[in-house]
């Protein structure tokens, strides 16, 4: 009918809409322009130290229906129409009501546009920071109004949702003793679990605690305003000189100059001196990499409803006067952007829907040489460097730069314990309470002696592991760093300091000195915090830093590695129940003890999760390609989350990537074309209807994930690259094997061992759509290809029929369906073939991970339905973790994730178990039924798995968020159920019970 | 006839277990907690939550029985069990409860956890309805079982026949678990449906029996509010085991967790005891103390 009237009303309609928005964004950046161009009091936010920061920002629809841009220069804004293809930014909204919405959104909410793909931004992400803060500029009040709100509003239901991220200390009533004594215990003989203390024993933990959940942390600039303004008067491309810098020894002056300019900080009542920042909890901030991120923020950080910050006015202006505007294009994203051209798989990566590549962050995640430390001291390894310029006469000057450089960095760290010494002296001149003013004397005296000599106890070691962990902190991003083996580094010094004394008494009480010094090692470790814009707060769930220590195992030369060290840190982990450190343990189990694993178990009941435990000979199976040297190989650990890096030898950069495998399906399914982001990205595989049988589909998925695990790693290189340039780490180089001897930076390879690690996501979620797919369409031919992409596009909305035979009649990854794990094994195969064959930029591997972080949600949430069922938006499974519904029984996933192939998983896994302990149990059965999960997975060949020990709160959770919650298995007297199953008032009878029962 | 098997189960004797459900039973207990395991037979069942109602089994159904109309959908007088409409669920909201399956079937699917079994002592565990009802099959499910080296358990009403149990079952059982619900018979037949003096008789041959350590016997005593937990029949329970010489049992707390599983069936006869909640802890400690007073462990 409206045909015959020539151009349809709604389009009329349209245009007309078109009009007004377009009208509407001109005059909205006049008035921006107008009060940038007149009043000081904006004005100001353009000007940096080193004059007007100029710039143009491009705003448009995607059918060009709207398309303005406001040019700075020179301390004036003015608007122009149209979007030239030069200009410094672009923000292309995909319909005009994105683009009204945006104007009255707080900055964070604008990242979030960009997440939900309603807003696409092109050019650089620095310049479009700057621009989102000159909105907030104007619009502050309002946006703070509008994120008061968002809080009260999400408070309600968040504190439910959120509860398990809120501290609640669980009654830790019970300890068990332990029933046996490993052969590595020489001294903790009556009882290695160390039953006899809880918290109250350590006052002083319990007042570090306290801060720990109270206190707000707060955005450190010490670093970034040190450093920047000694690169502005040394010159950060150039020297002062007009030659090009050495980046290696760039940095190795810039940040000797840092570590002796930097506060020396003792915190009150710590056993261990010496801070990341100069905050209670600081935010340290890393602008060589993603530190502009937060520059949009610096108004109203401190207000968000995720992780906010505190942070000053004189904070903000120094941040955005003189720090960020130096850094604007001297960022490894920026690098990449303007040396490769903004290539595609940058574009690619600022989507996030695909991917995320962490090399944006930091080039971290990896092990330094403790033990080199420990042994030879600072001036001991400035010494191993001195030497080696001498022995080789042959060295090139790169290598003489990069080791020139290594020595400034080890004299700034010398420079900095000393500062240490004198301030601890300085406050114990000033104490009035004598038991701490001889712990001041005594922190001076270790000071003064360490890092920069051998260590000879565990006070010294703990402290000059500490002060050198700062340093670490000090060159570059704190993303994934992590400790290693402390308990096998650290045994000998303990061991040396019980021998040298007399009575039990005297051994008792060093007993519990040592678990208080690592508990204030711990709380050390929680002194800072990465820095997260708020769309990580969507992407990761507010992780920490991830500094994961492992245990246990076995020792380089392959003997059981149980320590007292070992049980020391369990019951540090225990009595604190924090999220980081990140405590790993390895369980060997043709080496480790039953006693050992029990323990382990225990620690996993009274902290609700924690330590993961790593079945340790299925680890070191997955990395026998690399044909590492045995003694090499038994010294891995845990790196940032799960994944293994050999010890002080590795640059394995072990996250350097998050990567969706989903997508490719959903690219597969049609046609190259990424549903959400409507962006024809992938080769043509072909339509549904064009697949003749299974093979042919799966061929298609495998062609999809090549096409974006290339382009993944081309990013991770090119940002490999960037890292080199902009921010080598001579510090770090020196203390990994191999760098010394090549000398060349670990950023360019110099490593003994080199990789690049990645954690690909929905591996369940992918196998149970390939079985839907392979059994519904090709075997049964119920439903077509086609079919079942029209209701993956109606989200099974008229396709509940569909939607039900896929859940109930698919046997699915996790329900102990041959077929399903033959399926999986062959996904992980491609997958690790796949990233296997490329190379990064140091030359070495990409390792295959499956584990998630929380990535899986903000993936989740960027993916339409799956042919699996999972219902668009929802979250994919963590990690590997098979889907709850596969199974009744907990045995049957445990029994088909321990039947992948460690080979193809050699940057580990994550498999979730969630565990409720009945009211009915003994703390011993709770512990006793956990030990034989782990024991029999391990046993059948398991790799990695950890315990959820789930509490009532969770439960309520589940009542709110029934979906989410489908996994949660319940144990009722006589059998299990799974929690959201249950009619309501049987849930909270549950409850009840829990909260009353444990 | 098997109505399920249950894997990870621990709470039905030491360990992680596999339960082997059977179908049938004896006694009528009005409180029975699994009531899908009275009757013999197979039985369709109906989640209510689980349904799409995408109409399939109402076009399927020969006999009409199917309607939203019924209480419980499935008219019961009108279905004939042909169990078509089962096949036809795409969401399996209907389900059949109880099939038959050889001792070979079930053999090998208890193997598959065995390593479970291995690290934390469990084993498999026969539970109904009543397994002893199947008397020969039973012995030979748990002889392959035993052969294995898998630990089992029976867990019974103790209404059987002393002498076939002893010859058939016991020979490969390593604890039997033995219900002692109601002593005074004239109570044990108003709300169990039968006398219990053959359960008494066979509980004292078998505790004697025990004594040579061939296997192991533990009394159970379900408590349901006003029936089994009053002090009259705790107390005449307590005095029949202490002068047995017994010193253990086990009370096992009432829970409300069962209606839902009537109303799939379509039974309404036991709404005497809706709106029960968890027995509280005092009541609890009150009934453990008859016991402990006898010094019996609870």
């Amino acid at each position: 009918m409206i045909k015959e009237w020539g151009v349809p009303v709604d389009k009329q309609v349209g245009n007309l809409k078109s009009w007004t928005t377009n009208v509407a964004a001109r005059s909205a950046l006049s008035a921006m322009a107008f009060c940038y161009s007149n009043f000081d009091r904006f004005k100001k936010y353009l000007h940096s130290d080193q004059g007007w920061i100029n710039f143009s920002a491009g705003i448009k629809t995607e059918n060009n229906s709207v398309a303005q841009t406001i040019v700075f220069e020179n301390g004036k804004a003015r608007v122009k129409s149209g979007v030239a293809d030069d200009v410094t930014i672009q923000l292309v909204f995909v319909d005009e009501d994105s683009l009204k919405e945006m104007a009255s959104l707080p900055p964070n909410e604008i990242m979030n546009m960009v997440l939900k793909n309603r807003l696409i931004t092109r050019g650089s992400m620095a310049y479009l920071q700057l621009f989102n803060l000159l909105i907030s500029v104007l619009m502050k009040d309002k946006q703070i109004k509008q994120m008061r709100k968002q809080k009260m509003d999400l408070r309600g239901s968040a504190s439910i949702e959120k509860a398990e991220d809120t501290f609640s200390p669980r009654p830790q009533k019970e300890f068990l003793k332990a029933i046996d004594v490993d052969p590595g215990v020489k001294y903790l003989t009556d009882d290695p679990y160390l039953s006899k203390y809880s918290i109250k024993d350590f006052p002083r933990l319990v007042g570090f605690i306290n801060i720990h959940f109270n206190q707000k942390p707060a955005i450190c600039t010490e670093r970034a305003s040190i450093l920047t303004n000694w690169f502005k008067e040394n010159g950060f491309e150039n020297k002062n000189d007009h030659q090009p810098w050495r980046p290696e020894l760039r940095q190795g002056y810039g940040y000797k100059h840092l570590m002796e300019n930097r506060q020396p900080i003792i915190r009150k009542d710590d056993l261990i001196a010496g801070t990341t920042t100069t905050k209670e909890i600081g935010i340290p901030l890393y602008p060589d990499t993603h530190a502009t991120l937060i520059w949009s923020e610096l108004l109203t950080v401190s207000e968000r409803a995720l992780n906010p910050y505190d942070i000053s006015p004189e904070e903000v202006w120094e941040l955005n006067h003189r720090v960020f505007p130096f850094w604007l294009d001297r960022n490894v994203r920026e690098w990449v952007r303007k040396q490769y051209k903004y290539p595609l798989c940058q574009q690619l990566d600022e989507r996030f829907a695909v991917n995320f590549l962490w090399k944006t962050v930091a080039l971290s995640h990896t092990i330094i040489d403790y033990p080199k430390l420990l042994r030879l001291g600072a001036a001991g390894i400035i010494e191993e460097i001195k030497a080696e310029l001498l022995a080789d006469k042959e060295a090139d000057q790169q290598k003489k730069d990069t080791l020139q450089a290594m020595i400034l960095c080890y004299e700034g760290i010398i420079a900095y314990a000393r500062n240490l010494s004198r301030q601890a002296l300085l406050e114990a001149q000033l104490e009035t309470d004598p038991q701490r003013k001889a712990e001041l004397e005594r922190l001076s005296a270790i000071c003064q002696r360490v890092p920069e000599h051998p260590c000879t106890t565990l006070d010294e070691a703990v402290n000059a592991i500490w002060i050198h962990w700062v340093a670490v902190h000090m060159e570059s991003t704190n993303a994934g760093y992590s400790l290693g083996r402390m308990d096998q580094w650290l045994q000998p010094y303990f061991a040396a300091d019980i021998e040298k004394m007399g009575s039990s008494d005297e051994i008792e009480a060093y007993i519990k000195h040592a678990i208080e010094l690592i508990g204030c090692f711990y709380m050390r470790c929680t002194d800072h915090l990465p820095m997260t814009p708020d769309i990580g707060n969507y992407l990761f769930g507010g992780s920490s830093s991830d500094q994961a220590i492992t245990l246990g195992g076995i020792t380089p030369q392959g003997d059981d590695a149980v320590n007292d060290m070992t049980y020391i840190f369990l019951k540090v982990t225990e009595l604190l129940a924090i999220r980081d450190p990140n405590v790993n343990a390895r369980f060997n189990n043709s080496k480790n003890s039953v006693t050992y694993l029990k323990r382990l178990c225990e620690v996993n009941v009274n902290t609700a999760g924690t330590p993961s435990i790593h079945n340790d000979e299925m680890v070191m199976l997955s990395l026998a390609e690399f044909n590492y040297p045995p003694e090499h190989l038994r010294d891995w650990a845990a790196t940032g989350c799960v994944e293994p890096t050999i010890s002080g030898r590795h640059i394995g950069h072990t996250n350097c990537m998050m990567f969706n495998m989903v997508a490719a399906l959903e690219m597969a399914l049609f046609n190259g074309r990424h549903p959400l982001m409507h962006w024809d990205l992938g080769p043509k595989t072909g339509e549904p209807q064009d697949f003749a049988n299974f093979e042919e589909f799966f061929h298609a998925f495998c062609t999809q994930l090549a096409f974006i695990g290339s382009l993944s790693c081309e990013y991770n290189n090119q940002l490999g690259e960037a890292h080199s340039v902009i921010r080598p780490t001579p510090m770090m180089s020196a203390m990994v094997d191999g760098c010394i001897k090549s000398g060349r930076d670990a950023t360019k390879g110099g490593a003994l061992y080199n990789s690049s690690g990645n954690a690909c996501i929905g591996l369940a979620d992918i196998t149970d759509s390939m079985m839907a797919i392979k059994k519904l369409v090709y075997e049964d031919k119920r439903f077509t290809l086609k079919e079942v992409c029209n209701a993956l596009e109606n989200n099974f909305s008229g396709y509940e029929l569909m939607r039900s035979l896929i859940l109930k009649s698919v046997p699915l990854f996790g329900s102990g369906s041959q077929e399903a794990i033959d399926m999986a094994n062959r996904i992980t195969d491609f997958v690790h073939s796949h990233f296997g064959s490329q190379k990064n930029f140091r030359g070495g591997p990409y390792t295959t991970g499956f584990w998630s972080m929380s990535n899986h949600v903000a993936f989740g949430t960027l993916t339409g339905a799956l042919p699996s069922g999972r219902l668009a938006g929802k979250p994919f499974t963590p990690g590997l973790t098979p889907e709850a519904h596969a199974s009744k029984s907990l045995l049957e996933n445990i029994k088909d994730v321990a039947k992948l192939n460690p080979a193809n998983m050699n940057n580990n896994i994550a498999f979730n178990v969630k565990v409720v302990p009945s009211a009915h149990d003994s703390h011993e059965q709770v512990v006793n039924n956990l030990y034989s999960y782990a024991k029999a997975y391990c046993d059948l060949g398991g790799m990695q798995m950890q315990f959820n020990v789930v509490s009532s709160q969770t439960m309520r959770a589940a009542m709110a968020n029934p979906d989410d919650y489908r996994d949660l298995l319940v144990r009722i007297s006589g059998y299990n159920a799974y929690f959201v199953t249950l009619n309501r008032d049987l849930q909270m009878e549950l409850i009840e019970r829990a909260e009353y029962g444990l | 006839m098997i109505l399920e098997l249950k894997a990870n189960s621990l709470d039905d004797g030491p360990g992680i277990r596999t339960v082997v459900f059977f179908k049938g039973c004896p006694l009528s207990c009005l409180w029975c907690h699994n009531p899908e395991s009275k009757r013999t037979e197979a039985e369709i069942s109906f989640a209510a939550n689980d349904c799409i109602d995408c109409g399939t089994c109402r076009e399927i159904c020969h006999q009409q029985a199917l309607s939203k109309i019924n209480p419980f959908y499935i008219d019961r007088s009108k279905c004939n069990l042909c169990f078509d409409c089962i096949d036809s669920c795409p969401s399996q909201a209907l389900t059949r409860v109880g099939k038959t399956m050889s001792t070979d079937e079930i053999t090998d699917l208890v193997l598959k956890d065995k390593p479970f079994y291995d690290v934390s002592g469990g084993g498999v565990t026969l539970s109904g309805g009543e397994p002893t009802m199947f008397a020969d099959y039973c012995g030979e499910l748990l002889r392959k079982i035993k052969s294995h080296n898998i630990s089992t358990l029976v867990e019974t009403c103790g209404q059987f026949k002393f002498e076939t149990f002893e010859r058939l079952i016991l020979p490969y059982t390593d604890i039997i678990y033995y219900d002692l619900k109601i002593f005074p018979t004239d109570l044990h037949r108003k709300y169990c449906g039968a006398n219990n003096e053959q359960i008494l008789e066979n509980f004292t041959r078998l505790q004697k029996l025990s004594l040579t350590g061939r296997f192991s016997i533990k009394p159970r005593t379900p408590l349901i509010p006003g029936i089994t937990d009053t002090e009259n029949n705790l107390k005449l329970i307590a005095d029949f085991l202490k002068q047995l010489g017994v010193n253990r049992i086990q009370l096992m707390q009432f829970n409300p967790l069962w209606y839902e599983k009537e109303q799939k069936l379509g039974l309404t006869t036991q709404t005497v005891f809706k709106n029960q909640r968890w027995q509280d802890r005092e009541k609890m400690a009150c009934c453990e103390n008859i016991f402990k007073e006898r010094e019996i462990e609870v």
